[in-house]
């Protein structure tokens, strides 16, 4: 009997001080990690949002209603969603400062998903990001328009309409699947006319080894559900009568298809020539259409080029880089504006052909991905 | 020489022994090889190096006085009743040691961003350091030998840290000189950091004996 | 062994899913320190260095970068490179705050019938870091291959 008490007084002491200390920590989490509620004020006034402290700054804004870009969703490495943020910051971390310029952070400007909410903030946004919303859908069709680019058909469900310009782009989430352990998101431009109540049409091209589009054109189905948020971006038709170029390549069409058929509804009969480049005839889609366009409508001009092989083609169309067909189409630009859509080299190439040309660089126009 | 004169000290001059002998003499990395692993990773930069220290620093100090109390106000009154706090005394140092760095990395997350952005973030790193644990259990030999009461441990527990800490600062240091040396590829990183390791630690044995508390 | 915080990072980053699908170490079993330590002695063995293999995979890629999707001939005409485009930019596993269009550049050379796959992100790695991925990974480069590809392993420039 004897050894049985040691051994109750050593298991007692032993349980004792890690109840002890496990109680320490609850209490400790609750009173130290517990941030209460943050008031964050958004545009000096402009919209006051009260949030749950303790999280980061990103994810608080998400769930007031506020959609900062993010492709990475917060792990820190995409840079996207920046922020200024005037007050109540704190110091910046060590995760941010590699992705901020000296010029950036003296600017209190901040990567918002690694700045965490412990306090009152006040920060100042773009202005039109505060319209960004949330967006749920149905995928109502996938088609294929060429080997490497499909169209995708939502239907939104939740909220039912999206109010946006020709031009404007969403960030589809793409969810965890396979290798991929979180959601990321991807910015594609809406290809539908914004007329069309209810529908948002995209068009993805596969990109080898890209997250999203590898879900796209690989686990996505038809009745699926997606979530995305919008819109986004500054590019549109400009204000003003100006006779225009239109150059894309790729899944860059998608701007351009909304914005020819929102002119037609329209009755915008702005001279445009929408010159198109690639390599093969089979990685042209929409040929029909928009020749069909172009019979129809006197001031659209559509132009394909191809840079590729040209032994087995019948093709009477243009041939070589589009930077080279553009050169030799575009004569004077000083009353012209210049609409981009593309990777960025070739938007890079194109702008400075156009540039040649005369088109000033406050008359050229290409979509800022981040 | 010294050990003569600490025979004969004031209990104020003895403090301040017992805290050299933890840094210098008795340097926990140096002397007794305890804690290299983060000390050979992250002397790489300057700056961890600096903020690992300091954390060191910390939870040395704040976990032998925890330890201490535990072992004089616990275990030791239960040895009475059969309970050998030797073989305790291993596991609830540990335990104390990982709620101490959980607390600590909390209360400083709320406190200030700058010192966790310094020196929290190294906290997990620690845990289970072994030199931590170390700290912990020589004082428990000190305090039995040498009758240390609270505030010769606090300083026995500060003095080791400041021992590690001043053993990375020097290896950081040295690495950063390193950067342009032509070292064999075989050697490089942990090879050439132990070889430096061992010229350091023989470069303290001139400390041994100079201090017997 | 430990790591600071910032490798910690780094190794995250260069996880599959983070930045591209496929990650940047492949299926790679061995630690980065010793990828790292075993492409540098395969570069120093072949006579040459990084910054030469990072620049002549550098000018394939701005010559195809041109072309938009036709191939073009470089390094003399000996091979064919072709820039596949893609929207968007991919930060560095490294940080740093710089980003690299998206896309790849498709090297081939018709004569050994050897296909090799790299992104404006790869030859930036390669430069700075001595880093040409893990083995398995899509762009993953074996250094002594592009230094006979491009004809620097005769200790040429």
């Amino acid at each position: 009997m004897t050894f049985l008490l040691p051994i109750l007084l050593a298991s007692l002491a032993a349980c004792g001080l890690t109840t002890a200390l496990a109680a320490v920590l609850l209490v400790a989490e609750r009173y130290l990690v517990n941030y209460g509620p943050c008031r964050i004020d958004v545009n000096a006034g402009d919209r006051e949002l009260e949030v749950a402290g303790g999280e980061t700054l990103l994810a608080s804004l998400k769930g007031a209603g506020v959609f900062l870009p993010s492709a990475c969703g917060g792990r820190g490495t995409c840079a996207y969603c920046k922020v200024k943020v005037l007050e109540g910051g704190g110091p910046v971390a060590p995760t941010e400062l590699p992705l901020l310029t000296e010029e950036e952070v003296a600017a209190n400007v901040r990567i918002s998903c690694q700045v965490k909410v412990r306090n009152d903030l006040r920060i100042e946004i773009p202005e039109q990001l505060l319209s960004v919303r949330q967006y749920r859908g149905v995928v109502e069709r996938i088609r294929d328009l060429t080997h490497d680019i499909k169209e995708l058909r939502i239907r939104l469900t939740e909220p039912e309409r999206m109010d946006f310009v020709a031009g404007q782009y969403v960030q589809l989430e793409a969810p965890a699947y396979g290798d991929n352990p979180e959601p990321v998101y991807r910015a594609y431009s809406m290809s539908s006319v914004p007329s069309e109540d209810g529908v948002v049409e995209l068009i993805i091209r596969l990109v080898p080894g890209g997250i999203c589009t590898t879900w796209v054109f690989t686990i996505l189905q038809e009745d699926d559900e997606v979530t995305f948020s919008g819109p986004y971006g500054d590019f549109r038709l400009s204000e003003s009568d100006r006779a225009m170029v239109w150059i894309a390549g790729g899944s860059g069409m998608a701007p351009f298809w909304s914005m020819v058929r929102h002119m037609k509804e329209k009755g915008i009969a702005r001279p445009v020539r929408y010159f198109f480049g690639a390599v093969r005839r089979k990685d042209l889609f929409f040929v029909d259409e928009l020749r069909a366009l172009e019979a129809e409508l006197e001031w659209f001009t559509y132009v394909p080029a191809l840079s590729g092989e040209t032994d087995h083609d019948p093709w009477a169309g243009e041939r070589g880089l589009i930077t080279e067909v553009v050169d030799r189409h575009v004569e004077n630009g000083a009353e012209l504006e210049a609409y981009l859509c593309g990777s960025p080299g070739m938007i890079d190439a194109a702008a400075k052909v156009l540039h040649a040309k005369g088109i000033t660089e406050e008359r050229t126009y290409y979509d800022k991905f981040g | 020489m010294i050990a003569q004169a600490a025979a004969e000290t004031s209990p104020g001059t003895m403090l301040v022994l017992v805290l050299l002998s933890a840094a210098l003499t008795d340097n926990i990395l140096l002397t007794r090889f305890l804690g290299m692993c983060p000390f050979l990773s992250i002397s790489r930069q300057l700056r961890s190096a600096f903020g690992m220290g300091l954390a060191v620093i910390f939870v040395t100090t704040g976990t032998c006085v925890l330890n201490y109390l535990l072992y004089v106000y616990l275990l030791r009154p239960l040895a009475a009743y059969g309970v050998p706090a030797e073989s305790l005394k291993l596991i609830l140092f540990i335990v104390v040691i990982a709620g101490f760095v959980q607390l600590m990395e909390m209360l400083i997350e709320r406190i200030s961003m700058k010192l966790y952005f310094s020196l929290g973030i190294f906290l997990p790193l620690i845990t289970v350091n072994c030199a931590i644990l170390g700290a912990s259990l020589f004082m428990v030999n000190h305090v039995a030998s040498k009758g240390f009461g609270l505030v010769q441990v606090l300083l026995y527990g500060f003095g080791t840290g400041l021992g590690w800490f001043v053993a990375i600062m020097l290896m950081a240091g040295i690495r950063h000189r390193l950067k342009n040396a032509r070292i064999p590829p075989a050697l490089e990183g942990a090879g050439i950091t132990l070889i430096i390791t061992g010229i350091m630690a023989m470069a303290f044995v001139i400390f041994q004996g100079m201090i017997k508390i | 062994m430990k790591q600071t915080p910032e490798e910690q990072r780094i190794l995250q980053r260069m996880a599959p899913g983070v930045l591209c699908r496929a990650g940047f170490l492949g299926d790679d079993p061995r630690p980065l320190q010793e990828i790292l330590d075993t492409d540098r002695a395969a570069v120093e063995a072949a006579g040459t260095t990084h910054e030469a293999l990072a620049r002549c995979l550098r000018e394939a890629y701005e010559a195809a970068a041109m072309a938009f999707g036709a191939d073009v001939p470089v390094a003399g005409g000996r091979l064919r490179a072709t820039w596949h485009e893609a929207m968007g930019f991919l930060p560095s596993p490294f940080g740093g705050g710089v980003r690299f269009p998206k896309g790849e550049v498709e090297l081939v050379d018709p004569e050994a019938g050897r296909t090799l796959r790299y992104t404006p992100l790869s030859i930036h790695l390669i430069a700075e870091r001595g880093f040409y991925q893990g083995r398995g990974g899509r762009y993953r480069l074996e250094p002594a291959e592009v230094a006979r590809l491009f004809r620097l392993d005769r200790g040429g420039d």
